[in-house]
């Protein structure tokens, strides 16, 4: 079964480096990018997403903020939140908004991983 | 990894000019969040970056800069100079190691002994700020394969950290330490374990289970190395997605401009053929000929326009590294300076862009040397301390202004006036006689200033005949204006596009001219013999078609060229539809030249379009062929 993920992050070389990573562990999945959060909100009005992968430090809305937003839109869709930094504060917002934070530069072993459980999840055998 | 590699190269210079500029804003304004935030961000993206193809020593260096930037973002610590210093430095290394890795495809050796050096840079100020429990940088492993003592006095460390936690804190204290576990394990090359550890954090997600990552920690510090490991999976190829703005090779840009210029060469023959047909027996041809040559007119000028909207940047390409420079030279000369930067969005061609960057540098330097007076001379002068220097580009029309004013010194116009008569630049009587507006235009005079003589003058001058030149190339015009005591400012006028012109060049009478190929239908060689008189004029028969000769050297009131050989060199054109020969003493070449509209004497001299400029700097005249042949 096939999927579609949103990747969000302000930087094409962060985009560029998930897309590698994903086409290693979900090479069928279909990607869609946004490079801030109002795009991310665009796209998810208007194409129905399955998992969001967003960055957390970005102009304008950060990341939490995105996330929050498009749980609110798909409250059932996965959402990470992928930081450098690890601040109690971040995984604390994380932990409230229902998503998980990933660890940058973000690997293909925990990309995998959570890609493993949100299927779990989207698909009930959680 | 290419495709990756160069991603980087040109995100991280992105990145470092925003960090530049942030950071330059954030010394003028210390309060301004703004500034604080863009700083803050383009250095933890440059760390991300710098994470993403593995280059541990420049996230090192980068943590460095953002952990301080990170405390004043939370309000503690004072913005100094000092700080802002330590900061540029650490970009001033990076954009080292880019030029490097852009050369050399990956980073230096001492890369990791240089992260150090950074790191050190900063530790009073983070020393001085850590008062809270902080998570050691991730990435802090560099050159790791040689710490294995290090590596396990970091792993020891965070089981340390991990026995005091507190519910509320459990889970940044945790993940915090099975990161820097996983880039100790990754350092020391244990990356099957270092894996294991990554699973586990993914897996402890959220719940607050320290007891976990204790044991896997203390588990890696018992169990030896067995060098198996496999390294990292090479990554596979990723599909690429549409950026919203397209990079094009800037060559296959200037192909493209020739292009749209070679196709109006032909769309000008191509109405000469109407007129042909329309001579023609055959009129239905001649209208469905007049009807093509409209709509391919239409769309001939239409690519040009396009084409040469590709070439438009604007004024911040240039302009983004000035304020650093500037910066650096007030801290060098020892005045406060602020500098201020206006219409950076300014639009103009490419090439006006990247040539002003020299003759700009020239002005804002001699502002900064010559113009700003020091400290205490403006104190004493009851003007405020800190000098001010503003750079401004802005559209009028067809022009772009672009302007640099101090409210310095001002220029000494007497010691002007003193200086062009000395150095002979003209006349003492006629230099009198000018208007103290003119007289100051005498800082551009050839021969007014060479730098080593102008420094010990209080006013400036250094090089301006220089900064002169350079903006007449470009098609532009310089200005100054002065206020003694009050300020200087120097305005370029520059064309917002550059029409590039392509010509033939041809020599008569001992001079080069250029002739617009636009109007050259060929060039060929007549036989002296296959010359008729006609009346008083000369005629060739060139494909059954009697066509006049005209020479050229006559026609500029030239003495005609002796009649020496047997064969003429001879340049076909299409004037006003008519066509005729014009013959040449030698044929040059084809070449495309950024014409200058004449001016002074050469405006009210009819059959001249323009000047330009040999490969070897000689000036030469390109020619109106319809306005000399009226």
């Amino acid at each position: 079964m096939t999927f579609k993920i949103l990747v969000v992050d302000d930087s094409r070389l962060a985009r560029m480096a998930v897309a590698k990573a994903l086409n290693a562990v979900q090479p069928d999945w279909t990607r869609v990018e946004a490079s801030n959060a109002d795009e991310a909100v665009a796209l998810a009005k208007e194409t129905t997403l399955d998992v969001a992968l967003v960055d957390f430090n970005m102009p304008g809305r950060d990341g939490l903020q995105l996330a929050a937003e498009l749980r609110q839109m798909n409250p059932t869709m996965p959402v990470a939140v992928v930081s450098a930094n690890h601040q109690e504060e971040v995984l604390r917002r994380a932990r409230e908004v229902g998503a998980t934070f990933l660890m940058k530069p973000l690997t293909q072993e925990a990309l995998g991983t959570f890609l493993a459980s949100a299927v779990a999840r989207l698909t009930g055998k959680a | 990894m290419n495709d990756l590699l160069d991603e980087f190269l040109l995100e991280a210079r992105e990145l470092v000019a925003a960090a530049t500029a942030n950071l330059l804003a954030l010394e003028q304004k210390p309060n301004d969040r703004e500034s604080l935030d863009g700083a803050f961000r383009a250095f933890h993206t440059l760390k991300g970056a710098a994470g993403i193809i593995d280059f541990t020593a420049m996230a090192r260096a980068l943590h460095a800069a953002e952990d301080v930037l990170s405390e004043l973002r939370k309000g503690s610590g004072a913005i100094t100079p000092e700080l802002i210093s330590s900061c540029l430095g650490c970009v001033d290394q990076i954009m080292e190691w880019l030029d490097y890795m852009t050369s050399h495809g990956q980073p230096p050796a001492d890369a990791g002994a240089r992260a150090d050096e950074v790191v050190r840079q900063f530790s009073w100020a983070s020393a001085a700020r850590r008062g809270i429990p902080e998570p050691p940088p991730p990435a802090s492993v560099e050159g790791a394969e040689e710490l294995s003592g290090a590596a396990h006095a970091l792993l020891q460390e965070q089981i340390a950290l991990l026995s005091d936690v507190t519910a509320e804190d459990a889970p940044a204290r945790i993940a915090s330490a099975v990161t820097v576990a996983v880039n100790v394990l990754r350092g020391t090359g244990r990356h099957a374990a270092a894996r294991e550890m990554e699973h586990l954090l993914v897996a402890l997600q959220n719940a607050a289970d320290r007891t976990a990552v204790v044991s896997a920690i203390e588990n890696t510090l018992r169990r030896p190395h067995d060098g198996t490991d496999e390294g990292v999976a090479a990554p596979s190829p990723a599909q690429d997605t549409a950026p919203r703005t397209l990079r094009v090779d800037v060559e296959r840009i200037e192909a493209l401009v020739k292009l749209a210029g070679e196709i109006s060469v032909v769309k000008n023959a191509l109405g000469h053929a109407v007129k042909l047909a329309q001579d023609s027996a055959d009129k239905s041809l001649a209208g469905f000929l007049a009807d093509q040559h409209t709509t391919f007119e239409r769309l001939a000028d239409e690519l040009q326009q396009s084409v040469l909207q590709l070439r438009v940047v604007p004024m911040r390409q240039s302009f983004q590294r000035f304020p650093r420079l500037v910066r650096d030279l007030a801290e060098t000369l020892g005045k406060p300076i602020r500098f201020l930067v206006e219409g950076a969005e300014t639009e103009a061609d490419k090439t006006v862009v990247e040539n002003l960057g020299e003759p700009l540098l020239h002005v804002l330097r001699n502002a900064v040397d010559h113009g700003i007076e020091p400290a205490a001379r403006r104190a004493a002068a009851g003007k405020v301390e800190t000098g001010t220097i503003r750079l401004r580009a802005r559209r009028e029309g067809e022009h772009v202004i672009v302007e640099v004013e101090d409210d310095g010194g001002g220029i000494d116009i007497r010691r002007v006036r003193e200086t062009a008569a000395d150095r002979g630049v003209m006349a003492s009587e006629a230099v009198q006689a000018l208007s103290d507006e003119d007289a100051v235009s005498l800082i551009f005079a050839p021969g007014f200033s060479t730098a080593t003589v102008v420094t010990g003058l209080s006013g400036r001058g250094v090089g301006m005949d220089a900064v002169r030149r350079a903006v007449e190339r470009l098609g532009g015009r310089v200005g100054v204006e002065s206020r003694f005591g009050k300020g200087t400012c120097v305005r370029f006028i520059l064309p917002f596009s550059v029409i590039m012109t392509r010509v033939i060049t041809v020599e008569t009478a001992g001079q080069v001219f250029g002739i617009p190929l636009e109007s050259v239908i060929e060039t060929v060689r007549v036989p002296t013999d296959r010359v008729t008189p006609i009346g008083a004029a000369r005629a060739f028969v060139l494909r059954d078609r009697t066509v006049p000769l005209l020479d050229l050297a006559e026609i500029l009131g030239q003495r005609s060229a002796p009649p020496a050989r047997d064969e003429l060199n001879v340049v076909v054109a299409a004037i006003g539809g008519e066509v005729c020969g014009l013959a040449v003493e030698r044929l040059g070449e084809r070449m495309e030249v950024m014409l200058k509209p004449r001016t002074g004497l050469l405006s009210v001299m009819p059959g001249i379009s323009g000047t330009s400029l040999l490969g070897d700097g000689r000036v030469f005249l390109v020619l109106a062929l319809d306005e000399l042949l009226r």
